[in-house]
């Protein structure tokens, strides 16, 4: 191939000066040039004998101990250097020159070890626990501003170890609940909470369940409408089954966005929820979808129905009909893995798992215990009863008119039977604008309504809150009288109101719920340490002597003894397992390389512990390159390999930021919450095909096909894709679709959901996919933010960066790339022009037309390193032209994703040269798996 | 005059005391001198654009575009001139360094030093139930507060956990249990690693982690002490409101610094308030902040950026307002607080850390509005002060030349 100059000047003649102190240092032993000849002989007509092209001089290589050569090795090694119009170095020589500069590089301080991070933790205590728990967001962010997680040069600290402390709990505490298990439940709801009104018209009754249209809030935000009737008992795992047809004539699925969250009524804004699943409504008769999604309590979970050529119906005809919601939960196998996988070989007390049917009837727990209500004064059509109705549209209130009732407002329970009463629970009424809805509360208790004792004071409420909010006594009260005190309400003009939408106590949970708990039948301490032991050496990845794990055993084995408690005491072991050094640090202290090298292979390709397969291994001594490879392929096989994919795009392509940046919607108005799901994962899907399929690196740049669903297939205009399931799909011959570069997710991370910055971009593209090694920017630059309103082009603007030269060296590796990618707006949708924001007359109001007029048209032609291209199509060509280079910056991302540090120079020249020299064998599978035997064997 | 009672006294006499704490203290309030000292940090990492933040009179802030924002103008000193030397490359990692001083946190090699507010948390950190406390938007896991070892402690970000931490219920015996369980972990952990000192192989690795082992025991020490204090009640003054959402954060962590403060949970505060990635939305602007930062002179932009920072300066403004109102002893809260608010960026838009803006409040200190340095200094001069006003003395911190007493008072 053809590689140019990069600055247009010829260099033809061999430097025929080479300082003598040089000749005769080099070595000629091996019948060719030393290598330091070699450099001169290459290099020192552009950078020797005065001459410092790009700012590089040789003398400083050979003078200057502290000058970092890396520059020089990576144009080098990917034969960026010399420019192809000069003579070329025999691969030998080459080689000897890169060796060269690899031994001066004084060896840079690396860490010997490493923390493991929020998420290794988080997926190897699930798979030694078999549960699956994501506490990863509970944790600090781990990386700082590194690339990747594994980053050495982060120490735990105590902080952290606090967070892993406490993650360590709540996952013991879910694998071996102390109070047993909670029955499994079933739900059944068709109506809906109260929601504001103006949204009202969005939804109607229809046969037995509820008719849903699409429609985005004022502001822009989907809409969604929450579900009554059900509210998550504890912290876990719920299947959600819909049963629902589309209604209309539609080609192609309706969507239903299945949400959980807390539910603030009295707003049209977003509500603070998050995207649970998505639910494909293909069929014009009604069928059963099931998603799962992990609830807490006081969320509930809310639907927004999505079509994509209409945004808004009202007293709608067509749309999603949902007939009823039922829920299933809190979901455990049983008896619970955790229990067969971690107890295995002991003897259990299984009993049946209790089960609860939540029936649609109401009946309020005050009647059920034959208890009643009286109330310091009422509003007519206001009164008590509508507190124990179970609806919050129908409410209590103080009385207000024709006469202000003065407070004290107070509701009197009487608990004639007295039964023991935990706590009350409060629903504000859900309507209206927030009057009387209280604030701040006290409870007093008495025997004879006379004589009152304070149980709780100085309690507090959220207002405009949907979800009951619990009050809990700080000791459970059997006396016939409560009163639950008004101490401070909200009121709008600053009268003296309170009003309750719903009111009820709260009993002690036994008489409600039976929890199951599983026990040990006649458990000893023989078991309990030969149960922490075989888990010690699953977590460990060793086989280990008694008295290793001696003071793993000790503090379990005193509790036991103590108290007879099995769990609670196997519970403590675990914990010392898994917050221990040999288990938060790597590498870690193994039996033998070959558990040294399990343990790595599952870190870096589970985020996680070896399987029972790699300890086998391990044990045997068998542990070889050639057994390594087959480990390889079998693991990212597993499912659990996803774990890296999503790790590995996460910090590589920094798709773990992609949701902090969202669309301006008066530039991109169609863009929405499904397709900010779907971006990410069109990545992650492809990503994972190719090294499934062991297909040639050339893919991350073009391809002839992707990942996609009927909402991505629509916003890359690409038709015949129904249905939201991900799933392989051609591209069409003239899309420019194809590859990382044209994907959404990376177009978008590449903006501020704005405009874009053909330098921004630029240097992502260069840093990340092309692999250019960039100098950082130098101090009190003048930052150049493109505007697209004015006069001026981008490229006038940018193109200040050419005349000025300390700017040119790098920006020539940076603007290009950028500028090819300027066709594609912050959404990354195809576009011919810019658009510039217009203004909107007061509030902003959601339209589909947005607010944006047309500016100039987009130019993206641009040329490197000689290479002229027209547009992205042109770019794509000529990064595929060096597939070796492709490889090799592939290779170094995934090193230091593995090691947590970049390569040395010298492990540099290991890697590219065990890049196959045609780009049809150069397989993503491959070069993951010589980046992992390089990493962990060695010469092993 | 009753001196303060100090932890280790409590420690000594056990858990009946807390009770006649209260009244000692209520009579060591008599003496203004032993009031309890305040601090806080605010590093606004994007900066503040210098036309409108630089007052162009000496000791007058009226002229400021964003400072005449501030009511308790008589309590305020804005500095001019203050640099962070050894800042070479494009310094986007220069908030490393804020509370540091320590040079070119670009640099491959980079092992960052232990920050300003972590020295003052170590000498006052045992008076309260928390040390110190550090909060950011979101969870990034580093922010201005760095350890002896160079390491970043990781802010809070969630305003609830966060309000939950310093005010919420807790269930007592169970905080116990586990307290006690953590103990009896750390013991074998430790006698395990015991076990392992005479393998040289990793020794790096385990005495890291003997360290750390040390740091968690005092911790839960000091947890445990406070388990006989009951926590403060306050009620939930945070925002709700999601149409601004930046700014309800912003006032947020503000409120949640006020209540902290207010009810001595922490004496030590640090806020690392950014946003680097897409449009944030104020009142009167949208946009990347970012984006905006690299202005580049021009003028829409300018006039954006200018709302975002006049909104932070106006929850700031509010801050000093609050604390001001509150009062503590013959004065009020802010005269028991330094308050400092400053950047790590003098000019956002190209990068650069000279002429850092920072602005020091409160704290009794004899304020002179704006202040004009007579020469650059290095911002380690003013951090070697308060080091100094914490009874502090290191000689010298960061790139501290020397403590020109520059806070009067």
């Amino acid at each position: 191939m053809n590689r140019n100059l990069e600055s247009g000047k010829r260099r033809c003649i061999i430097a025929l000066a080479i300082p003598l102190m040089l000749c005769a240092s080099a070595s000629f032993s091996h019948g060719f040039d030393g290598p330091t000849k070699l450099l001169n002989k290459y290099c020192a007509d552009c950078h020797g004998n005065g001459e410092s092209e790009g700012g590089f001089e040789l003398s400083k290589l050979f003078e200057q101990k502290s000058f970092d050569g890396t520059l020089a090795f990576e144009n080098q090694i990917t034969h960026k250097m010399p420019p192809s119009e000069a003579d070329q170095p025999s691969e030998r020589e080459r080689l000897s020159m890169l060796n060269w500069i690899a031994k001066r590089q004084p060896p840079r301080v690396v860490n010997s070890y490493r923390r493991k991070s929020r998420s290794e933790y988080n997926h190897g205590i699930n798979d030694l626990l078999n549960i699956d728990l994501n506490l990863i967001d509970t944790i600090p962010d781990d990386r700082g501003t590194n690339k990747f997680d594994s980053d050495r040069r982060i120490l735990l600290t105590k902080e952290m170890l606090s967070a892993y402390f406490s993650a360590a709990d709540t996952m013991l505490e879910y694998a071996f609940p102390s109070n047993g298990f909670y029955p499994l439940t079933t739900w059944r709801t068709n109506r809906i909470r109260e929601s504001h009104p103006s949204y009202r018209i969005y939804n109607r009754p229809y046969e037995d369940g509820i008719l849903f249209s699409w429609t985005r809030a004022n502001n822009g935000n989907s809409y969604s409408f929450f579900y009554d009737g059900f509210a998550p008992p504890e912290s876990g795992w719920y299947e959600l089954t819909f049963d629902a047809k589309k209604v209309g004539d539609f080609n192609e699925d309706l969507t239903i966005q299945v949400h959980a969250g807390k539910y603030y009524y009295a707003d049209d804004r977003t509500q603070p929820q998050r995207l649970l699943d998505v639910i494909s409504v293909s069929k014009t008769d009604t069928k059963s979808y099931t998603v799962r999604g992990f609830l807490h309590p006081g969320e509930s979970v809310s639907v927004h129905c999505f079509h994509e050529k209409t945004w808004r119906k009202q007293n709608p005809k067509t749309g999603v009909y949902i007939k009823q919601l039922k829920v299933r939960g809190p979901l455990r196998d049983w008896p619970p893995r955790s229990f067969q996988q971690v107890l295995n070989g002991v003897a259990l007390v299984i009993p049946p798992r209790g089960k609860l049917d939540f029936s649609l009837e109401y009946e309020s727990k005050i009647e059920k215990i034959g208890g009643s209500i009286s109330v310091s004064s009422f509003q007519k059509g206001m009164e008590k009863e509508n507190m124990l109705d179970g609806s919050k549209r129908t409410f209590w209130h103080t009385q207000f008119s024709p006469k202000l009732a003065s407070p004290p407002h107070y509701v009197i329970i009487e608990n004639p039977k007295l039964i023991e009463v935990l706590g009350l629970t409060y629903g504000t009424w859900s309507g209206g604008n927030g009057n009387g809805q209280i604030k701040a509360y006290e409870v007093h208790s008495s025997d004879d309504g006379k004589s009152w004792e304070k149980i709780k004071g100085n309690g507090q409420l959220e207002i405009m809150l949907d979800q009951e909010q619990p009050i809990i006594f700080s000791k459970p009260t059997k006396k016939r009288f409560i009163k639950f005190l008004i101490t401070d309400s909200y009121s709008i003009d600053g009268r003296s109101l309170a009003s309750i939408g719903k009111l009820d106590v709260i009993l002690s949970e036994s008489k409600e719920v039976n929890r199951t708990e599983i026990r040990v039948k006649n458990g000893t301490e023989q078991m309990l340490s030969r149960v922490i032991g075989r888990f010690a050496e699953n977590a460990f990845s060793s086989e280990l002597k008694e008295e290793e794990l001696d003071s793993y055993r000790r503090t379990s084995l005193d509790a036991y003894e103590k108290d007879g408690d099995f769990l609670g005491a196997l519970k403590l072991g675990l914990k010392t397992v898994i917050c221990s050094h040999r288990f938060l640090f790597a590498p870690g202290k193994h039996k033998s390389l070959d558990y040294k090298i399990a343990s790595d292979l599952a870190r870096t390709i589970w985020l996680s512990v070896p399987d029972q397969q790699l300890l086998n291994l391990a044990k045997s001594g068998k542990v070889s390159q050639e057994s390594v490879r087959d480990q390889i392929d079998r693991m990212l096989r597993d499912d659990k390999s996803k774990r890296m994919i999503h790790s590995f795009c996460g910090q590589w392509l920094n798709l773990r930021s992609f949701r902090k940046v969202s669309p301006s919607l008066k530039l991109y108005p169609l863009y929405d919450e499904l397709l900010d799901h779907y971006l990410p994962k069109e990545t992650e899907s492809y990503v994972r095909y190719l090294i499934n399929e062991n297909l040639p690196v050339g893919h991350l740049i073009d391809s002839d096909f992707s990942f996609l669903n009927q909402r991505l297939a629509r916003h890359y205009q690409i038709e015949n894709v129904v249905g939201q399931e991900m799933r392989k799909v051609m591209i069409p011959k003239d899309s420019s679709r194809g590859g990382l570069l044209t994907m959404g997710s990376i177009l978008k991370i590449t903006t501020d959901g704005f405009h874009t910055s053909p330098i921004l971009r630029g240097a992502w593209v260069s840093q990340n996919i092309a692999g250019n090694t960039l100098a950082p920017p130098p101090e009190e630059v003048k930052a150049i933010e493109v505007d697209t309103s004015g006069a001026k082009t981008p490229r006038e603007q940018i193109e200040l960066h050419k005349n000025i030269e300390s700017c040119a060296g790098c920006h020539k590796s940076i603007d290009p790339y950028g500028f090819a990618l300027e066709s594609f707006d912050a959404t990354g949708q195809d576009r011919k022009r810019y658009r510039n924001v217009l203004s909107h007359k007061g509030t902003f109001l959601y339209r589909p037309s947005g607010y944006f007029k047309f500016g100039g048209e987009v130019d993206t032609v641009g040329e490197i390193a000689g290479e002229k291209f027209d547009d992205v199509l042109g770019l794509k060509k000529l990064l595929l032209s060096n597939h070796k280079k492709l490889a090799y910056n592939f290779m170094k991302q995934f090193f230091e994703y593995t090691n947590g540090h970049e390569p040395t120079l010298a492990q540099r020249i290991v890697l590219y040269d065990r890049i196959p020299d045609t780009l049809e064998n150069c397989g993503l599978r491959d070069l993951i798996k010589e980046v992992l035997i390089i990493s962990f064997l060695g010469n092993k | 005059m009753i001196p303060e009672p100090n932890r280790r006294q409590l420690l000594k006499f056990g858990a009946a005391l807390p009770l006649a704490i209260n009244s000692l203290r209520t009579r060591a309030v008599e003496s203004q001198k032993n009031r309890p000292q305040r601090i806080i940090f605010i590093c606004n990492s994007l900066g503040f654009y210098r036309r409108n933040f630089v007052p162009t009179e000496q000791g007058e802030l009226g002229s400021s575009r964003y400072l005449k924002h501030l009511k308790t103008q008589d309590k305020v000193t804005v500095f001019d001139k203050f640099y962070h030397p050894g800042m070479d490359t494009s310094n986007h990692d220069s908030e490393k360094s804020f509370l540091t001083g320590a040079p070119n946190p670009e640099a491959t090699g980079f092992v960052n030093s232990i920050s300003v507010d972590q020295l003052i948390a170590q000498k006052q950190g045992n008076q309260t139930r928390f040390p110190a406390i550090g909060m950011s938007i979101y969870d990034r896991g580093w922010g201005c507060s760095w350890n002896d070892r160079g390491s970043a402690i990781p802010p809070m970000h969630d305003e609830e956990k966060i309000f939950d931490m310093l005010f919420g219920d807790e269930d007592l015996r169970a905080k116990k249990q586990q307290i006690s369980n953590d103990q009896k972990i750390l013991e074998s952990l430790r006698r395990d690693l015991k076990r392992l000192t005479t393998e040289q192989t990793a020794k790096d690795q385990y005495s890291h982690y003997e360290s750390l082992i040390r740091e968690m025991e005092t911790q839960l020490e000091h947890e445990t002490f406070w388990l006989n204090t009951k926590k403060p009640k306050v009620s939930k003054s945070l925002s709700e409101d999601r149409e601004f959402e930046f700014s309800t954060k912003i006032h947020n962590l503000f409120e949640l610094s006020k209540l902290a403060l207010r009810t001595d949970s922490t004496r030590v505060i640090t806020l690392s308030l950014d946003w680097i990635y897409g449009a944030i939305k104020v009142p009167g602007a949208t946009g990347g902040w970012h984006t905006l930062s690299h202005h580049g002179g021009r003028g829409d932009a300018l006039k954006d950026l200018s709302l975002i920072e006049t909104d932070i300066i106006k929850h700031f403004n509010q801050f000093l307002v609050d604390l001001d109102q509150i009062k503590d002893g013959a004065g009020t809260l802010l005269d028991q607080t330094t308050v400092v608010m400053g950047s790590n960026f003098g000019d956002a838009s190209n990068h650069t850390c000279k002429n850092l803006p920072i602005i020091v409040a409160g704290g009794g200190f004899k304020h002179r509005q704006f202040h004009a340095l007579d020469r650059p200094n290095p911002l380690c001069n003013l951090w070697l002060e308060l080091l100094h006003r914490n009874n502090i003395d290191l000689g010298k911190f960061g790139t501290s030349e020397k403590d020109f007493k520059l806070l009067g008072g």
